[in-house]
This record gives structure tokens, C-alpha cells and sequence, in this order.
């Protein structure tokens, strides 16, 4: 019973951080007069358009203008503008919470869709390609390398890699996308330097997929790079204090092998705390892929908001774009908890 | 637990990453105040975004000392000006200056460019008449350019003033007259058969190269000694000019190279120092501030606050930053200040957290248990006994939030949402990576200003690097 009650608790907690996002997004959208400002332009493009077709047809000024007119106040009531923001927040919320993510402006799904969702839907494979499988790369490096390093503190292993983390670290994300494009793509010519696949894509599954790896992996070696440093140094952090416990003093005294106390004195004891890193990990790759994508041009979530915010931003879809972060966010750290749960006994019982 | 600021420093002093970190960071600091000291705090909008400014550079080209490596001759830029005529002679009421500005040209590749400025011409009755002429290294002379400014007015009265507030600029390569007289000086001297048409956009190669003999217009490089003769003629002795300059454009400049603007990259990268550094420290400051006080407050009141601090704590924790930051930026536009407010004000929760369970043991302890027993208030407590005991533990976040802080920025002006008033490194490579830059290889444009990123945030990582046994007294003698 302990168990649903905390894993609830979370889940309210991290619903709340959904909802507090949403509210704090269309407040501030509403209060700076952004919301009208994009809002009445909007509505004057559509009316100047509406001219421009008309006044061809239309011989008399006069009655096109009252037309005109009357269309504006359509149009103005459609979009809710004689309301004050407030008033139409409460709607916006409550569509974007139930997943009705309206219509994109100008963007388009490859099939020429401009609903949200299908946008999104086209999208989120692509992040989820380049994010699990830097996750997986990371976690087996970070891992092997850490646990490693843990037990060799203070050799030239462990300052060496030491000093790569803090170098992996302050790399920034974009930087080392340009320099790989920099160096593998533009003086060696190796790698090509952005996008999914070679134009005009390659026929056949498998010479398609092949493609569509080589164009991953300058983003996936990007994303591994900035992330494997800050992992596997807190990996080797949390093994070396697992490992100066009495416990494993004890064991050890009992004589139980060096591989038995690593793998079930040190490791699973410092389990939680290396798997909760991982998916820190990953979440902190969610914004990263903003600014890798865009480098890129890698037609993920990323570049979608990237596209969003770019030129003439679109409203609808960075509130909408903006919540669905907050989701993934979110569900990944849901899925962090649950990961807990499972690997730390203590919690179940608190 | 009981851990004091004196030893942390002599922790970080004694290890190799701390003392690595701190050379870097004097390093920075040192450029940072000399930057302050010479740089206008305007700098951003007076100079950088000023294109004005940067007209007499050439544009997109790598730093002077890729002439060092093997294989590389490029065209050296050549600023050369004066405000002393070297001749003078007056007949009557007649006055003739003659400027003389000598330069050498020792490369098979030909200038990118000649431009001629005149600043602050001032006369009496008639304009002067001011002629512009290259002597070559072959002897011979050509004639550039006849000038005369415009006369008086009406209602303008003696002396009257030109080229003060804008100077006279003319890009000579680019101008037909300066063309016409060019193929007119080859038609004479080598006997070609050109017309101005022919020469369109090679008017910096025949001014300093030979025809090669054929149909085309095509030229070899004259190296050797050149000159500038710049001779004014003023109608009174009253009539002076302010100074004169020509720019004989080259294809590689200063320390650090141009961008696509022509602005000297090295100028733009050395105001980011300071720049970076007030992000990063600022930043971190008010973090730590905020993260602190919650966290002690959170820990020690206990009760309905703490449970409250705590739930906002939960909250804000779990908002993904970036595209929040992006969000915000865009709806409430680039101000440095806005975004390093938001900054804090997402990221104080992990020290909260932290300090708030150090606080709850403190609590307990015996130095609180006293002082409450000796009447102290709640305030004074948490000032005077609880804070100095998280002090180490608080300096050491603060010293890891700084590079986040600055990474952060970096991640936002990169996407193009820096501050425009305030040149960054981040917006440096951002103008990079959106003109191309990396596509055809500009290294110069954009290696520079993500390697200072990155210098700036090793120093304080490796830093916090050092100072990590402090807090985690088990890593201590292990070294």
C-alpha cells in the first residue's frame, strides 16, 4: 500500500509541475500582450489577404470595406480577442491538457498535415532515435569506465578520465556538433554534415537504413561526448562511497571474493543513484537536442521548436511544443521514480 | 561535518586540477579588467553593430599568422594614414600639400581591395582640388582619382566645413572612373587594347599587376615597393585638410581574423571575457543565494513553510529549462538581465534540496541545541550557527553553477536569442554557424569563440573538481 502511496505522490507532484508550467506559459504569454499582439496580426494578414482577392472582383469599395469589416469582427470573436487574455486562458489550458494541440500556423508534416499532433507524431521518432541510442551508448561507457575508475582512485586512469570529464563537461553541445561537422565532415569528408538522409535518399530498406546511420551518427557521437564526462564521473563518485562502507569492510574480512563484493556489495547497494544519473542524464539531453538538431538539421522535436520560435513565431505551437518538453520531462522522470521503487527496497517501506 | 571556508581553500590550493583552475581563472580575470578598463561599456551598439566601423576591413578572412604555415602566402592588410602633409609648397595664395604613403606588396596574390578616405576638409572661397596617384615598383605613375567637394551652399557662410561628421570614403576598385583610368593607364604603358568594361572587378589587379599578354584582361602580381601620392591644391593658405587614409585591403587580418562584416573577431572575442564572466558569477551568486536561504529556512522553521518551500522546491525542479528559457526569451525579448533572472530562477532547487537535508542534521546538533537554550532567536541561528557550517558546501555549488550559467547563455545566443546589445562568444558563433561559416570553413570564425567558452568553464569545473574532497572528507586521503 506504501508503494501505490508514494508512486501517487509523485505522480501528483509531477502532474502539478505539468499544470504550473502550462499556467506559467499562458500567463506570461497573456500578461506581456504577446498573445494579442500575434493574435491581431493574425487576423489583419487574413483580412489584407481577403482584400487583395476581393478588390479584383468587387466594384464597389464601399461594400467591400463593410464586408471586410464584418469578417474582422468574425474573426475577432473566432480568436477571442474581445476577451481579455485572462478570460481565454482558462480554455487554452484546458485544450493543451487534453492534448488537443490545434493547428500549426505554417509549419507542415511531410504529408502536409498542419495539425499539431501529426507534426509531433512525425517527429518524436526521430529525437527518440538520436536520444535512447546516446542514452545506451553513455550508460555502457559511464558504467564500465566509472566502476573502473572507482576502483582505482588516484592512478593515472582515474586522473586522466577525471580530467576528460571536466572537459566533457564544459563542452558545449552545439560547439562539439560544429567541430565534428568541422573536422570529420568539411576537412576530411567522412561524415555528412547534416540531415537524415543523402538527397535523393538511397533505394531499398537496408541501403535506406544504412543512410540513415550514417547521418546519425555525428548527432548520437555529439550527444555521447557531452554526456558521457559529468556520467561517469558521479558513477565512479557514488561507487567509491558504497565502497567505504562498513559492510563492504565486512565483507571483505569474510573473505567473499573481489567480484562477489563488487557486484553485490558495491553495485547493487549504489545501484539507485546510477540509474537515477542515467536518466538525469537523459533529461538533460531533452533540451540539449534543441541545439544539436539545429545544428544538425536533424528533423526532430529539437529543430521543430527551433522552427517554432524562428522568424515569425508561432504561439500555438511553442505552447504547445513547450508542454509536450515538459511531458517527456516528465514522464521521464515518472519513469525514474518507478525505477527506484524497484531498485531500492528502503523506499518501499518508508 | 564541521568544515571550514579556510580549508576548502587550502584543499584547492594543494591539488593539481585546483591550481589549474585557478591559473585559468586568473587568466580570465586579468583580461576581463583590462578589458573593462579600455573597452566603452557601449561597446555592443557603438562599435560592434556599428558596420561603419568596420568598412575598411576585409571581409571573412582568416587571422595574419596563417601566413606562418607552409604553402600560405596571403596578402597582408595595410592601414596607412596621416595628418602631416611631407611637402608643402605655397605660390602666392596658393597652397599644395603632398602626402606620401608607402607600403610594399610581396605577394603573388593580388589586395582584395583600395579604398581612399578624406576626413574633415575645410576652405574659405573654392573647394581644393585633391588628386590621388600610385607610384608603382615599375616607375610608373598612375593617376587614380581627381576629387574637388562640394562648393558653398546658399546661406553657407567661411570656413566652410566637409567630410567632418562623415568622412569622404570611395572603395576605388569598385568605382568606373578610377576603372577608365586604370585601362587608360595600361593602353598607354603596355599597350593593351582595354576598355573600363573589361577590367570590372579587376580593378585591384591592374592597379597592381602587369597585363599578361592575350585576349583577356589578366594579370600578374608586381611585387615591390609602393606609394600613395595624395596632392591637395587649396586656394588659400587658410584651407587645411584633417587627414587622409588608404586601405589597401589584404586577405588575412590581426590576431584572430574577420567575419563576414569585416569586423575584427579578436576585438568582438576579448569583450566576451568580462561579458562571461558576469553571467557565469552573477548567476551563480543569486542561485546560491536563493537555493540557501530556502534550504535553511525549508530545514530549520520545519512545519507548514517547510512543507511549502518543499513542494515549490518539487516543482520547479522538474521544469525543463532550456525550452522554458527559450520561451521566455522570446515573449519577453533579449535582455541579458531577463535571461540571467531566469536563469536563477530555475535552477536554485538542487541546492535547496541539499542543503535543506544538511540543515535537518545540524538541527539537532548540540552548538543549536545551546544557543536556543541561551534564548537566541530563530534568525540568529540560522545566520550565525547554521549558515557557516553549509558555508564550504555552498561555495563549492556556487563554483559549479557559474560554467551551467554560462553554458546556458551560450545555448540561447547561439540559438539567436542573445542579447543584441551585448556581444557574446556564444552570438559570435551563432552569426557564424547562420552565415555558413562551418560549411566552407571559416575555422577562425567559429574554433575561437567556443574554445573560450569552454577554457572559461574548465577553470571553475576543474575548480570544483578540487574543492570535492571538502565535502566528501572520504575522498580525502586518497590521493
Amino acid at each position: 500500500m506504501a508503494l501505490v502511496r508514494t508512486l501517487g505522490l509523485r505522480a501528483a507532484t509531477l502532474l502539478g509541475v505539468l499544470l504550473t508550467v502550462l499556467v506559467l506559459l499562458v500567463v506570461t504569454l497573456g500578461a506581456s500582450g504577446f498573445s494579442d499582439r500575434i493574435l491581431t496580426a493574425v487576423i489583419n494578414e487574413e483580412i489584407r489577404g481577403l482584400r487583395t482577392s476581393q478588390a479584383t472582383q468587387s466594384r464597389n469599395p464601399e461594400a467591400l470595406e463593410a464586408a471586410l469589416e464584418v469578417r474582422r469582427t468574425e474573426l475577432i470573436d473566432f480568436y477571442g480577442l474581445n476577451e481579455a487574455w485572462w478570460q481565454r486562458m482558462p480554455d487554452t489550458v484546458f485544450r493543451v491538457i487534453t492534448l488537443d494541440l490545434g493547428d500549426a500556423r505554417t509549419l507542415r508534416s511531410s504529408k502536409g498535415s498542419r495539425k499539431v499532433s501529426d507534426i509531433v507524431l512525425e517527429r518524436l521518432p526521430n529525437t527518440a532515435l538520436l536520444l535512447t541510442s546516446s542514452l545506451v551508448i553513455t550508460a555502457v561507457i559511464g558504467m564500465a569506465v566509472g566502476v573502473k575508475m572507482a576502483t582505482r582512485v588516484g592512478s593515472k586512469l582515474d586522473r586522466t578520465v577525471s580530467f576528460g570529464a571536466a572537459v566533457s563537461f564544459a563542452l558545449p553541445a552545439w560547439w562539439t556538433g560544429i567541430l565534428l561537422i568541422l573536422l570529420l565532415s568539411f576537412t576530411f569528408n567522412i561524415l555528412p554534415s547534416g540531415g537524415m538522409y543523402s538527397t535523393p535518399p538511397p533505394e531499398g530498406g537496408f541501403a535506406r537504413f544504412f543512410d540513415l546511420l550514417k547521418h546519425a551518427l555525428l548527432p548520437i557521437i555529439t550527444l555521447v561526448l557531452v554526456s558521457v564526462g559529468p556520467y561517469l564521473y558521479s558513477v565512479r563518485t557514488m561507487t567509491l562511497n558504497v565502497a567505504q562502507e562498513d559492510h563492504v569492510l565486512v565483507a571483505r574480512a569474510k573473505g567473499l571474493p573481489e567480484g562477489k563484493v563488487m557486484r553485490q556489495h558495491i553495485l547493487r547497494v549504489a545501484a539507485p543513484p546510477i540509474v537515477t544519473g542515467l536518466i538525469l542524464s537523459l533529461v538533460g539531453s531533452l533540451g540539449g537536442s534543441i541545439l544539436v538538431e539545429t545544428v544538425f538539421n536533424w528533423n526532430g522535436m529539437g529543430r521543430l521548436y527551433f522552427e517554432a520560435v524562428a522568424g515569425a513565431p508561432d504561439e500555438g505551437l511553442i505552447v504547445a511544443l513547450t508542454f509536450i518538453f515538459t511531458l517527456m520531462y516528465v514522464v521521464a522522470r515518472f519513469v525514474l521514480e518507478v525505477l527506484y521503487l524497484l531498485l531500492d527496497p528502503r523506499v518501499r517501506y518508508a | 561535518m564541521n568544515i571550514k571556508l579556510s580549508d576548502a581553500f587550502s584543499v584547492l590550493i594543494s591539488s593539481y586540477t585546483g591550481k589549474a583552475g585557478l591559473i585559468l581563472l586568473a587568466f580570465l580575470v586579468g583580461i576581463s579588467i583590462w578589458v573593462l578598463a579600455t573597452y566603452p561599456l557601449d561597446f555592443g551598439a557603438k562599435e560592434w553593430s556599428n558596420p561603419a566601423v568596420w568598412a575598411d576591413n576585409p571581409k571573412a578572412v582568416p587571422p595574419v599568422w596563417v601566413n606562418l604555415f607552409p604553402g600560405t602566402d596571403r596578402v597582408s592588410h595595410k592601414v596607412l594614414d596621416s595628418d602631416t602633409p611631407d611637402d608643402l609648397r605655397t605660390v602666392g595664395r596658393v597652397k599644395a600639400e603632398t602626402y606620401r604613403l608607402s607600403f610594399s606588396h610581396n605577394s603573388d596574390e593580388f589586395p582584395t581591395f583600395i579604398s581612399f578616405t578624406l576626413n574633415d576638409v575645410e576652405f574659405e572661397g573654392r573647394p581644393p582640388l585633391i588628386t590621388l596617384s600610385l607610384v608603382r615598383p615599375d616607375g610608373k605613375t598612375v593617376r587614380l582619382l581627381q576629387h574637388v567637394p562640394s562648393g558653398a551652399r546658399d546661406g553657407e557662410s567661411a570656413p566652410i566645413i566637409r567630410y567632418k561628421q562623415t568622412p569622404f570614403r570611395l572603395l576605388l576598385s569598385a568605382n568606373q572612373t578610377v576603372r577608365a583610368a586604370l585601362a587608360d593607364f595600361h593602353n598607354e604603358q603596355f599597350g593593351t587594347d582595354f576598355d573600363e568594361r573589361d577590367l570590372r572587378g579587376l580593378g585591384d589587379q591592374a592597379a597592381f599587376g602587369v597585363p599578361i599578354p592575350g585576349d583577356d584582361a589578366a594579370f600578374e602580381s608586381l611585387r615591390g615597393d609602393y606609394e600613395f601620392v595624395i596632392e591637395a591644391t587649396f586656394s588659400s593658405t587658410e584651407d587645411r585638410l584633417g587627414s587622409v587614409k588608404t586601405v589597401v585591403g589584404g586577405d588575412v587580418f590581426g590576431g584572430m581574423g574577420t567575419d563576414s562584416q569585416g569586423r575584427d573577431l579578436a576585438v568582438g572575442l576579448l569583450f566576451g571575457f568580462p561579458v562571461a564572466l558576469f553571467i557565469g558569477l552573477l548567476a551563480s551568486t543569486l542561485t546560491t543565494t536563493i537555493g540557501t536561504t530556502l534550504g535553511i529556512v525549508s530545514g530549520y522553521m520545519g512545519g507548514w513553510v517547510d512543507t511549502a518551500i518543499q513542494r515549490l522546491t518539487d516543482v520547479v525542479a522538474n521544469v525543463p529549462l532550456l525550452p522554458i528559457l527559450i520561451f521566455m526569451v522570446i515573449v519577453l525579448g533579449s535582455n541579458l538581465f531577463l535571461i540571467i533572472l531566469m536563469l536563477v530562477a530555475f535552477s536554485w532547487p538542487s541546492l535547496t534540496i541539499l542543503i535543506r537535508s544538511m540543515v535537518l542534521q545540524l538541527r539537532s546538533g548540540q552548538l543549536v541545541e545551546a544557543t536556543q537554550a541561551l534564548g537566541a532567536s530563530k534568525t540568529r541561528i540560522m545566520i550565525r550557527h547554521i549558515f557557516p557550517q553549509t558555508a564550504p558546501f555552498v561555495f563549492a555549488q556556487m563554483i559549479f553553477f557559474t560554467p551551467a550559467a554560462i553554458l546556458a547563455e551560450a545555448g540561447l545566443s547561439f540559438l539567436g536569442l542573445g542579447d543584441p546589445s551585448i556581444p557574446t562568444w556564444g552570438q559570435i558563433l551563432e552569426q557564424g554557424f547562420r552565415t555558413g561559416a562551418v560549411y566552407v570553413g571559416y575555422w577562425w570564425w567559429v574554433l575561437p569563440p567556443g574554445l573560450l567558452i569552454v577554457l572559461t568553464a574548465m577553470a571553475f569545473v576543474l575548480i570544483a573538481l578540487a574543492v570535492e574532497p571538502v565535502l566528501n572528507p572520504r575522498l580525502r586521503n586518497m590521493r
